[in-house]
C-alpha cells in the first residue's frame, strides 16, 4: 500500500464521487415519496412476465417490489459499476496512456503497491457510493411510509457494495493487465450489461436458467437482499471474484512493459 | 572533466529491446562515470528513451544486462529508483491538480524529500504552483518536471529531453544546476535530439542512431575530428576552387567575394592561402555538434 497514491486517486474522483453519492440519496427521496401516490395504481396494471422480469420482477404494489425494481436492480448497480469501472479504468490505464504512469513509477514504489493503493481508492469510493445508497434507501422508505426493516436496507447496501468492489476489480484486471483504458472500462461494462441481462431473461427460458450463475449480478441481488436480508453465498463469491481480480491486476501489471 | 571512479554509475552489456521491424535498442555497451554529465544524442526514434525506461526497469530487455548505482536493473529498482531522479521525455502530469499538489504527491510517494531543496528549486526556476496544470506552457510544466527530478538531490539523473520548451533564461539556469550537480559528483544522464543544448553541458556523449551506438567520446576529442568553418570575405571575387585542394578541406562555398570554407584539424593551410588575396574579413563560422553528428550519419551506411 501507498497512502499518497490512494489519496490522489480519490482526490481526482473526488467530485464525481460526491456528486454521484448526492444524486443518489436525492433520487431515492423522490422514488419513496412517489410511491404512496404511483405505486398502488400501477401494482394494479397487468405488466407482461418478460418486461416485469426487466425491471426486476416489477411487483409495484409493496414499497419492497417498489424499490427493488427502481433502485436495486437498475440504478443502484448503475451508479456503482459505473463509479468503480471508469475510476478503475482511469487509474491504471488512463494514467498510463496519458503518461503520468512513467514518472510514477520512476519512484521507489513496487508495482504491487501502487495497485494495492489504487485498488483501496476504488474501493473507498465503492463504499461512499454503497454508503450513499443505504442512506438513501433509509430516507426513501421513510418518505414511502415505511416497510423494509433496517436490516434488509442494509443488506442491500452491502450487497451492492460487494457488486462494486467485483465489478471495480474486473476493470482494474483489464486496466492493469492492458494498459487500454478503453479496454478496461468497454470490457467491464460489458460483463455488468449481459450480467444484468441474463438475469433478466434466462429465468424466462429454462435451458439457459443456469447461465446467471455466472454472473456477478446474481451473488448482489440474485437472492433478493431487500427481501430476504444478506445472502452470505452471494458475498462471499464476490469476495472471493474480487481478490482474485485484484491478484490478477497484480500480476498482469508486474510482468508487462509499460507502454510508451 | 571528472575522472571516472572504479565503479560506473551505469554499465550496460549488450543491452537490447526489440520491438520488431528494426525499432528498438540493440546491443547497448556503455558505462557512465560517477560525476558525468553525459549526453545520449540521436534523432527521434533512436533508442535514447528506450534506454532510459530500461534502466529504470519501466521495461524489460530483450537481451543483455544494465547495473546502476551497482545495481541490477530489475532486482535492484526499487533502490534504483530511491537514488535516481528521472524527468520523462513528453512529461504529463494530472491537468486537473496544480503543480503544488503534483510535487507535493511526488514528494510523499518519494519519501525523505527536504522541503528547502524543494522550494529552492522552485525559487531557482521561478515555477508557477498555483494554476491547474493544464493551464500551464509546455515550458511551465518542464519546471515542474525538473523540480521533482532534482528535490530529491538524487545520486544520479535521467533526463530525458529536458530542455524541451524551456525559454533561454530558464535553459542557463538549468545548465548552471547542472553543473553544480556534476561539481558535487552527482551524474547525470541527458539525452537531447537537438545538438546545441547538450554541448555546452556534457563531459562526454554518446551517439545513438536506430538503436545502436554510433559512436561514445569525450566533447573534446570530438571536438578535434569535428569540421570548422571559416567565412571569408575578399576584396574582389576569387576562384573559390583554390582552398579545394588544400589539405583537410572538406566542402568551399563560394558567394560574390565571401567563401565559407570547412575543414578538419590546423587552420593554418586555409589562412596561409587566403592571406596571399585581399582579405577584408575573417568570421569564425561556430563549428557544433551538428557538424560532428551529420558527418558519423552520413559516414555510416544505413
Amino acid at each position: 500500500m501507498s497512502w499518497p497514491a490512494t489519496e490522489i486517486t480519490l482526490r481526482l474522483r473526488r467530485v464525481g464521487t460526491l456528486s454521484a453519492a448526492v444524486g443518489l440519496v436525492a433520487v431515492m427521496a423522490a422514488v419513496g415519496a412517489l410511491f404512496p401516490a404511483v405505486g398502488h395504481t400501477i401494482g394494479k396494471l397487468n405488466v407482461p412476465t418478460g418486461v416485469a422480469n426487466l425491471l426486476g420482477g416489477a411487483d409495484y404494489a409493496t414499497i419492497t417490489g417498489w424499490f427493488r425494481s427502481e433502485i436495486a436492480e437498475i440504478y443502484g448497480p448503475l451508479v456503482i459499476a459505473a463509479l468503480a469501472i471508469t475510476g478503475a479504468a482511469a487509474t491504471t490505464a488512463g494514467e498510463e496512456e496519458d503518461r503520468i504512469l512513467a514518472l510514477v513509477l520512476a519512484h521507489p514504489i513496487r508495482r504491487s503497491r501502487l495497485i494495492a493503493a489504487k485498488a483501496t481508492a476504488v474501493a473507498l469510493i465503492v463504499f461512499v457510493v454503497a454508503f450513499a445508497v443505504w442512506l438513501g434507501l433509509i430516507v426513501g422508505v421513510a418518505a414511502g411510509g415505511g416497510g423494509i426493516t433496517l436490516a434488509h436496507m442494509t443488506a442491500l447496501a452491502v450487497q451492492l457494495a460487494f457488486f462494486g468492489l467485483a465489478t471495480g476489480a474486473l476493470a482494474l484486471a483489464l486496466g492493469a493487465g492492458t494498459g487500454r483504458r478503453s479496454l478496461a472500462n468497454g470490457g467491464a461494462a460489458a460483463v455488468v450489461i449481459v450480467g444484468w441481462l441474463v438475469n433478466s431473461f434466462a429465468p424466462l427460458v429454462g435451458a439457459i436458467a443456469w447461465l446467471k450463475y455466472l454472473t456477478l449480478f446474481y451473488y448482489y441481488a440474485g437472492h433478493d437482499p431487500l427481501a430476504r436480508g444478506i445472502d452470505s453465498v452471494g458475498l462471499l463469491v464476490l469476495g472471493l471474484a474480487t481478490l482474485a481480480l485484484t491478484a490478477a491486476a497484480v500480476i498482469g501489471f508486474e510482468q508487462r512493459d509499460l507502454h510508451a | 572533466m571528472p575522472s571516472l571512479s572504479p565503479e560506473p554509475v551505469i554499465v550496460t552489456r549488450g543491452l537490447s529491446k526489440d520491438y520488431g521491424s528494426g525499432r528498438g535498442l540493440f546491443g547497448l555497451d556503455l558505462e557512465v562515470g560517477r560525476g558525468e554529465v553525459f549526453g545520449f544524442l540521436g534523432p527521434n526514434g533512436a533508442g535514447k528513451s528506450t534506454t532510459m525506461r530500461l534502466l529504470l526497469d519501466l521495461i524489460k530487455p530483450t537481451s543483455g544486462s544494465a547495473r546502476v548505482l551497482g545495481l541490477d536493473v530489475g532486482e535492484g529498482s526499487v533502490e534504483i529508483r530511491r537514488r535516481v531522479g528521472f524527468l520523462p521525455g513528453d512529461l504529463a502530469l494530472y491537468p486537473k491538480l496544480t503543480g503544488r499538489v503534483v510535487l507535493d504527491y511526488l514528494a510523499k510517494l518519494r519519501g525523505g524529500v527536504d522541503a528547502r531543496v524543494r522550494d529552492a528549486l522552485v525559487d531557482r526556476f521561478d515555477a508557477d504552483l498555483d494554476r491547474p496544470i493544464r493551464q500551464l506552457s509546455t515550458g511551465n510544466r518542464q519546471k515542474l518536471g525538473l523540480i521533482q527530478a532534482f528535490m530529491h538531490e538524487p545520486e544520479l539523473l535521467i533526463l530525458d529531453e529536458p530542455i524541451a520548451g524551456l525559454d533561454p533564461l530558464v535553459q542557463q539556469r538549468f545548465h548552471a544546476l547542472l553543473h553544480e550537480v556534476s561539481a558535487k559528483g552527482r551524474t547525470v544522464f541527458l539525452s537531447s535530439h537537438t545538438l546545441s543544448e547538450v554541448e555546452r553541458v556534457t563531459h562526454r556523449l554518446a551517439i545513438l542512431r536506430q538503436g545502436r551506438l554510433v559512436i561514445v567520446d569525450s566533447l573534446e576529442n570530438l571536438r578535434k575530428v569535428a569540421v570548422q568553418r571559416l567565412e571569408i570575405e575578399f576584396g574582389e571575387p576569387i576562384d573559390a576552387e583554390a582552398f579545394r585542394t588544400l589539405p583537410g578541406v572538406r566542402d568551399v562555398q563560394a558567394n560574390g567575394r565571401t567563401v565559407t570554407i570547412g575543414f578538419e584539424g590546423s587552420a593554418d593551410a586555409v589562412v596561409k592561402a587566403a592571406a596571399a588575396r585581399d582579405v577584408r574579413a575573417i568570421r569564425p563560422r561556430e563549428d557544433d555538434l551538428e557538424d560532428i553528428f551529420l558527418r558519423y550519419y552520413q559516414d555510416d551506411p544505413a
